[in-house]
């Protein structure tokens, strides 16, 4: 196993860079710029060392490399000898990867700092790096660093972003799944600060709370996911768990759960239909964070969470797996692709285009992921899954998106991101614009780049699926209606920006709401060009990754060096990213699907077809669920804590008693006692009398209205509950109730006085007074069913024996020969009530004593200082009266 | 014996419970005496019968001995005698109502001074009293404000 240090580091690097760019001097940009910079810089140089040190978990040793060299290279015999010769597991992984040692850090939980680096951990911890640190340099160019707005912009920003950054790198490194959790809600919450940058604008702000919860309560599915698959496989490691994947129960319905649970978090983070609305509304954050966070990085989590799940749900060959898996997933994703492309034709604001074009995106990516539950036959032989260089296709996206996000601020920055405003606008700024119409071919999937070849995979898993199943050819029609439309917004861009006919020229459509969304930006309003490396680097962290493209697409075998490695699945290209010739040469149904997809595209883009400002229906959710949320918790707050202290008590009364009810219908025992107790109610006829006047008394206190004399009828109450304690043979407790009684009937006499008798219309109305007898009634039977059953099994008989044994002196010693030699120690009292005050239970009775005290206190400092306008009260009511 | 107890400790509680959710002030403070009485009858049950077992107990005579150990100091004829601990726990109960019973009193009429009702649904709507010429009234000031 790998030591975790590299890849810990790696994770805390770009946030403990972050806040060390707090330390410079405000005015100190480029120092801040590095050192922002260094912190993704470093965790991609650590990230890269691991994997030099120890290899992609699961990919082997380099001997195990050369065996699939030979297997590649023997699969033509193979399929010579024997025309069913089975791809029994993925080519590209050697074993189930290894996660490294781990760091305790809260064991009981299962939850330890432990990383797993195989291909798809590696390569997006990679990615998020190396985006990362062009993501720092396009901040600079972005937020500009002359002016003090700038600069305290930069200063806010760069922390948010390696606070943000190590998150990431967490979600794609850990390898406890509960780990992955802990990283995950940090990015929903670094997201939300980050989508909330401009704390003034409101409408940013309910947009980033809007992607905050709906990303956190699929946080909370994740939860429950995690939770259960945990607990019902006892696995809290993702390495683990894909060792003993075989051993799973695929019948079991707790794992069906959790699956699930876990599909709806990653569904909502990658921004599946239905709950893809978060992602165009979260556009209302700064171009760099839209680049980074909605394009390359954190809306791919959730595809990271599916491509993660793949080889633990599904085991490729093996013929065993979840069966919701490939219908549920595949379908979904297709879903989200169409409707993603289609919106995104019908959008004006760059940013809302190319969100929506992300929409799509990820829905193919979640098809892709859906597909390998697919297995399939082709030319005589069986394939495990329809699943090829799933990597390729994660890098395609990233490696074209954040290029058209980058320009796309950029342009917006100088001119305008709404598009019909860009008419020419090549002309004025050719090297944004070039770069954006570089990338933009690349979203068409353009022959040469490497989209191209990712499209002809993806088109290959769908069409070679649907040989057994027919309806799958729906989902290449769908596929072909989104590439289409990807084609038809390149198609617009490029005559628009180079002014040509059929663009989306001035005034031909109004600007009607949707530029309120670009208006979301304060950077939207022009700015004048910054000279020098400063002002370029608003667009010039595009160009590598444009490059990438066009390398992965003319020279697929250095893409291959590059990104081969990473690469787990490889059944029908088990030998890499085919070259552009190669697919050029062997025409096929997805060659021509593509070629069908280019043809349409051009049409639809030329034509005046969608070009709309379409409203997404989906955006009234999130806003309907708040307010109705909000208005029920309103609601339901207005009724319960309605201010009347009445109704609580009654709430809170009613509830014991009703608890009491369910403890009674449940356990007979509850029931037995009565019986048993009414039978000997009158042994004792003294006892039986005193009771019934205690009742009496206390029945006659309502009835009467004068203030005397319900304050003599509570005297005598109290003096026959004197009486029942004479009964039960106490007599601490009757001489001090008696005292108590006497002056409490003086006090009550003497400040009732004092107090005004309410007007008789105050004395309540008679059905309020039906309703505060049933309350009590019950609440009083309830009280008295629960004396009567715990008295009955006599739970404190045994302390009792004990105290008294001990009050005077304890039981007798002896010594060895059996000679009594004395007595234990005692409370050396021979009154047994009072030892247990004053002795075994003193801090109670000193408590007692403050509460006396208190209380005392109380009264004093409150009636001293009037004791004159008393007096003055009682004079005045005495001659009132 | 208990069961003689349990309707007490009902009719008390029912009886404070009944007043407690009444309007006035004066009221609720009676029904938190009734209820300290109740509470206190209750633990008081815990200590079982006190007629011995073996006896029809029709007279006082056949009752338990109070928790007061007499001559025979060394062997105590723990059997026949009543269970000491409810009783501890009563006194202090008692001792600590009694302390309860005299600051309520005390609030009410501070509370009768101040707005000028004890009614308790006017409570909440009456403005604080300040027609009174004394200066230290004029808002409510909570206990332990005046020295």
């Amino acid at each position: 196993m790998a030591p975790p240090g590299l890849l810990l580091l790696a994770v805390v690097a770009p946030a403990l860079t972050g806040l060390a760019t707090l330390f410079l001097p405000r005015v100190a940009v480029t120092p801040r710029v590095l050192l922002a910079a260094a912190g993704p810089a470093f965790a991609f140089v650590l990230v890269l060392s691991h994997l030099g040190a120890y290899g992609v978990a699961g990919h082997g040793e380099p001997d195990t490399h050369g065996a699939r060299i030979h297997h590649t290279a023997a699969s033509p015999t193979a399929a010579a000898e024997g025309l069913d010769a089975h791809h029994p597991a993925p080519v590209r992984l050697a074993s189930p990867p290894a996660g490294t040692d781990s760091i305790a850090w809260v064991p009981d939980l299962d939850l330890n700092l432990a990383f797993l680096a195989d291909g798809l951990g590696g390569f997006f911890a990679l990615l998020v790096a190396g985006i990362g640190v062009l993501i720092v340099l396009y901040a600079r160019g972005y937020f500009g660093g002359a002016t003090d707005q700038a600069r305290a912009d930069l200063y806010r920003f760069y922390p948010t972003l390696g606070f943000f950054a190590s998150a990431m790198l967490g979600v794609v490194l850990a390898d406890y799944t509960l780990l992955t959790l802990v990283f995950w809600e940090l990015t929903s919450i670094s997201s939300f600060l980050l989508i909330g940058w401009n704390r003034y604008d409101k409408p940013a702000l309910k947009l980033a709370k809007q992607a905050f919860f709906t990303t956190g309560l699929g946080g909370m599915f994740l939860l429950g996911g995690i939770g259960l698959l945990g607990h019902h496989t006892g696995h809290w490691r993702w390495s683990e768990l894909l060792h003993h994947a075989a051993e799973l129960d695929w019948a079991a319905g707790t794992l069906r759960c959790a699956f699930l649970l876990m599909f709806v978090g990653a569904a909502s983070k990658s921004a599946q239909w239905p709950l893809h609305f978060w992602l165009p509304g979260a556009m209302a954050a700064p171009t760099p964070v839209s680049a980074y966070l909605h394009s390359a990085t954190m809306v791919k989590a959730g595809v990271f969470l599916v491509g993660r799940m793949l080889p633990l749900f599904v085991l490729p060959g093996e013929g065993v797996g979840l069966t919701i898996w490939p219908g549920l997933i595949t379908w979904l994703g297709a879903v989200t692709m169409l409707y993603g492309g289609v919106t995104a034709v019908n959008q004006h604001d760059l940013k809302r285009i190319f969100a929506y074009t992300t929409v799509s995106q990820l829905g193919l990516l979640m098809t892709m992921y859906g597909l390998a539950g697919f297995g399939f036959v082709y030319g005589g032989k069986a394939y495990a899954a329809a699943i090829d260089l799933d990597i390729t296709q994660i890098a395609n996206h990233a490696f074209y998106k954040a290029p058209l996000f980058i320009t796309a601020g950029a342009i917006g920055h100088y001119l305008s991101r709404s598009l019909p405003d860009l008419h020419g606008a090549f002309y004025k700024f050719p090297a944004i614009c070039a770069t954006m119409l570089l990338a933009g071919y690349a979203l068409a999937a353009g022959p040469g780049t490497v989209s191209f070849q990712a499209k002809e995979l993806f088109l290959y898993a769908v069409y070679h699926a649907a040989d057994g199943h027919p309806w799958l050819w729906i989902i290449l029609a769908m596929t072909v209606a989104t590439a289409a439309c990807n084609v038809a917004i390149f198609v617009r861009l490029l005559t628009t920006l180079l002014g040509l006919p059929g663009s989306m020229g001035k005034g031909k459509a109004d600007d009607g709401h949707q530029d309120h969304h670009a208006d979301a930006d304060d950077h939207h309003h022009a700015h004048e060009p910054e000279p020098g490396l400063g002002g370029a680097l608003i667009w010039l962290p595009a160009v590598p990754l444009v490059a990438l493209q066009y390398v992965g697409g003319l020279a697929p075998g250095v893409w291959d060096r590059l990104f081969g490695g990473f690469e787990r699945f490889g059944y029908y290209f088990d030998h890499g990213v085919p070259s552009l010739l190669y697919a050029l040469t062997h025409p096929g149904v997805p060659l021509y699907a593509s070629g069908l997809a280019i043809v349409l595209g051009v049409l639809l883009g030329l034509s005046g077809l969608l070009r709309g400002q379409h409203t997404d229906v989906h955006d009234v959710i999130y806003p309907a669920v708040e307010s109705g949320t909000v208005g029920l918790g309103r609601g339901l707050f207005e009724l319960l804590q309605n201010g009347s202290l009445r109704v609580y008590l009654t709430v809170v009364l009613l509830t014991l008693t009703a608890c009491l009810g369910v403890a009674a219908w449940q356990d007979p025992g509850m029931v037995a006692p009565v019986a048993a107790e009414a039978a000997r109610a009158f042994e004792l006829p003294l006892g039986a009398m005193v009771g019934a006047l205690v009742v009496v008394t206390a029945l006659l206190l309502p009835v009467f209205s004068s203030r005397i004399v319900r304050v003599l009828i509570l005297g005598s109450c109290g003096f026959t509950v004197v009486a029942m304690y004479v009964v039960y043979r106490a007599p601490d407790l009757a001489l001090t109730q008696l005292m108590v009684e006497i002056i409490g009937v003086l006090l009550f006499v003497l400040v009732l006085r004092l107090l005004p008798e309410p007007p008789a219309s105050e004395r309540g109305r008679p059905v309020g007074r039906v309703w505060r007898a049933a309350v009590g009634a019950a609440v009083g039977l309830a009280l008295g069913w629960i004396t009567l059953v715990c008295a009955h099994a006599e739970p404190a008989a045994l302390l009792g024996e004990w105290f008294s044994q001990y009050s005077y002196h304890g039981p007798a010693l002896y010594d060895a020969a059996g000679e009594k030699v004395g007595y234990a120690r005692g409370g050396g009292g021979k009154n047994v009530v009072n030892v247990i005050l004053v002795d075994f239970r003193g801090f109670d009775t000193l408590g007692e004593i403050s509460v006396l005290g208190l209380a005392a206190l109380g009264v004093w400092s409150m009636l001293p200082g009037r004791r004159r306008e008393l007096s003055r009260d009682t004079a005045t009511e005495a001659t009132l009266s | 014996m208990t069961f003689v107890m349990a309707v007490c400790v009902a009719a008390c509680v029912g009886v404070s419970v009944y007043l407690l959710l009444g309007r006035d002030l004066k009221g609720v403070a009676m029904g938190v005496f009734l209820l300290g009485h109740g509470a206190n009858l209750s633990i008081m049950a815990m200590s079982g019968s006190p007629v011995l077992p073996h006896d029809k107990g029709l007279s006082p005579s056949n009752l338990k001995a109070a928790p007061v150990l007499g001559k025979h100091v060394p062997d105590p004829a723990l059997a026949g005698m009543v269970d000491p601990l409810p009783q501890a726990l009563v006194l202090t109960a008692i001792v600590i109502g009694f302390a309860v019973m005299g600051f309520l009193l005390t609030l009410l009429i501070i509370t009768n001074r101040s707005t000028g009702t004890l009614v308790v649904d006017r409570l909440a709507d009456e403005p604080v009293c300040t027609t009174r010429t004394d200066t230290r009234s004029e808002p409510f000031q909570p206990a332990g404000a005046l020295s």
